[in-house]
């Protein structure tokens, strides 16, 4: 199957303005979500799923794993929303902060061991279009990260990567790298500056 | 207790989660009493995050009904009792003694090395050129998300795939090219046609072949035609059209 076979669309506007609802941004969709807004929270997952579960992902490897991952994590997105505080941070980083901490509780506990060696992986069937804008998205998203990661010295990079990525402690981080614990640490927090200034990264407190 | 500078070294491990319980525990109760800390750790955790952006995987169709499902019938927490601890003061790097003194530091290096300026300087670009992809990017994914998305593929004359993914309530395509590179010197351009004078609608970087483009206004354009220019593209396409995908 391909997309010639879908039918065209009309437009319902052709103006430079969309009719769709502005793009909302996270922030704001997610005070409606802290006030009990379920449109709103539909929205949001729109826009943050595809990184939740990508994130969870990436951290897990296995999809089913991901999936359960994702949909906890989402679902304390809306349990805590009236927790966030946009004074600590972006409400995509909280929300990522929330993915990143469960997929590696996930990773750290023994259960997940046993999980992962009797699960065979379902994964779900994608359609082409999921495909295509996999392939788009992932192609422009590394971009600027990536960029900013290669300006990082080797040590850095591998510090930081191997634990956010991998969900390694930093003491096994050392140990995959050969490096000293205080080293280790040191260049996890010094990377982190050099990438939170390469990538303008700003909290207003 | 440990030394505060060495319990403060554990900022990164503990944002990257990458901390045991113990330790964790221990740094907390640190954050509780350190507002510069607090600060730092903010903007660190804000930077870990960002490296979520690199991880975008397409969720599975039936987790979402599962998850709006369960939020059907999840009773949310209330908000926070306002907390009675001194207010935070919004405390920026440079007054964070630490990073005064690697500021300091840095200051010294400079001025020995005559390197820093350069190394700023790059630093400048590299934030200016990663603040644009950001917003290609978000334009981009606004597109792949919209409601209205409809893809189509097309063959590539001589091998290969052009597909678009076009959103008319955002009048504008995202346009994926994966084939071979149009050789030295030449480049792929895409072209909107719309019954009139084919409009060129960006042309890729010379010797390029899989890129991943954001078209803007293609508006009633009936289809998307790909061609070989000379590098920096053509005023008007040269034939033949190696690729077209109807838009409608």
């Amino acid at each position: 199957m391909n997309g010639d076979e879908q039918p065209y669309q009309r437009p319902e506007h052709l103006t430079a303005v969309p009719g769709a609802p502005a793009p909302a941004d996270a922030e704001s969709l997610l005070r409606a979500v802290a006030r009990g807004d379920e449109a709103a929270f539909t929205r949001l997952y729109d826009l943050v799923a595809p990184r939740v579960y990508g994130l969870a992902r990436r951290v897990l490897r296995d999809p089913a794993q991901a999936e359960e991952v994702a949909q906890e994590a989402l679902l304390e997105v809306w349990r805590t929303a009236s927790r966030f505080d946009s004074a600590r941070g972006s409400a995509t980083a909280w929300i990522f902060t929330i993915t990143h901490r469960r997929a590696v509780d996930r990773v750290r506990s023994e259960q997940a061991a046993l999980d992962r060696v009797q699960r065979l992986a379902p994964e779900a069937t994608q359609t082409p279009a999921d495909e295509v804008v996999e392939q788009a998205t992932a192609h422009l998203q590394r971009q600027a990260v990536r960029r900013c990661l290669r300006t990082l010295t080797e040590l850095q990079r591998e510090a930081i990567t191997l634990a956010y990525y991998g969900g390694y402690t930093y003491q096994q981080v050392a140990q995959l790298l050969g490096a000293g614990l205080p080293t280790v640490k040191t260049r996890m927090r010094d990377g982190l500056i050099r990438l939170r200034d390469c990538l303008g990264v700003e909290v207003a407190a | 207790m440990t030394q505060p500078e060495e319990i403060h070294s554990l900022a990164g491990a503990y944002v990257l989660h990458a901390l045991e319980e113990a330790e964790r525990e221990t740094f907390v109760q640190h954050l509780r009493g350190c507002v510069a800390c607090a600060a730092e750790v903010a903007e660190l955790n804000e930077t870990a995050a960002r490296l979520a952006e690199d991880t975008w995987s397409v969720p599975p169709p039936a987790m979402r009904e599962q998850v709006l499902a369960a939020v059907r019938r999840t009773r949310q927490l209330p908000p926070p009792r306002p907390v009675r601890e001194p207010r935070r003061a919004p405390v920026r790097w440079w007054r964070h003694p630490a990073a005064l003194t690697a500021a300091a530091c840095l200051l010294v290096a400079a001025l020995v090395g005559g390197v820093y300026g350069v190394q700023e300087q790059r630093l400048r670009e590299e934030r200016a050129a990663t603040l644009a992809a950001q917003q290609e990017l978000a334009r981009t994914q606004a597109v792949l998300t919209a409601p209205d998305a409809t893809v189509r593929t097309a063959d590539v004359a001589g091998g290969g795939k052009v597909t678009v993914v076009a959103a008319p309530s955002r009048d504008a395509a995202v346009v994926l090219l994966a084939t071979h590179s149009p050789g030295a010197q030449k480049a792929y351009q895409l072209w909107l046609m719309d019954g009139g004078t084919p409009r060129s609608a960006g042309v890729l970087a010379a010797g390029q072949g899989s890129a991943t483009h954001l078209v803007d206004g293609v508006g009633a354009a009936d289809a998307l035609g790909v061609t070989v220019e000379p590098e920096g593209g053509s005023a008007s396409p040269t034939l033949p059209i190696i690729a077209q995908i109807p838009m409608k």
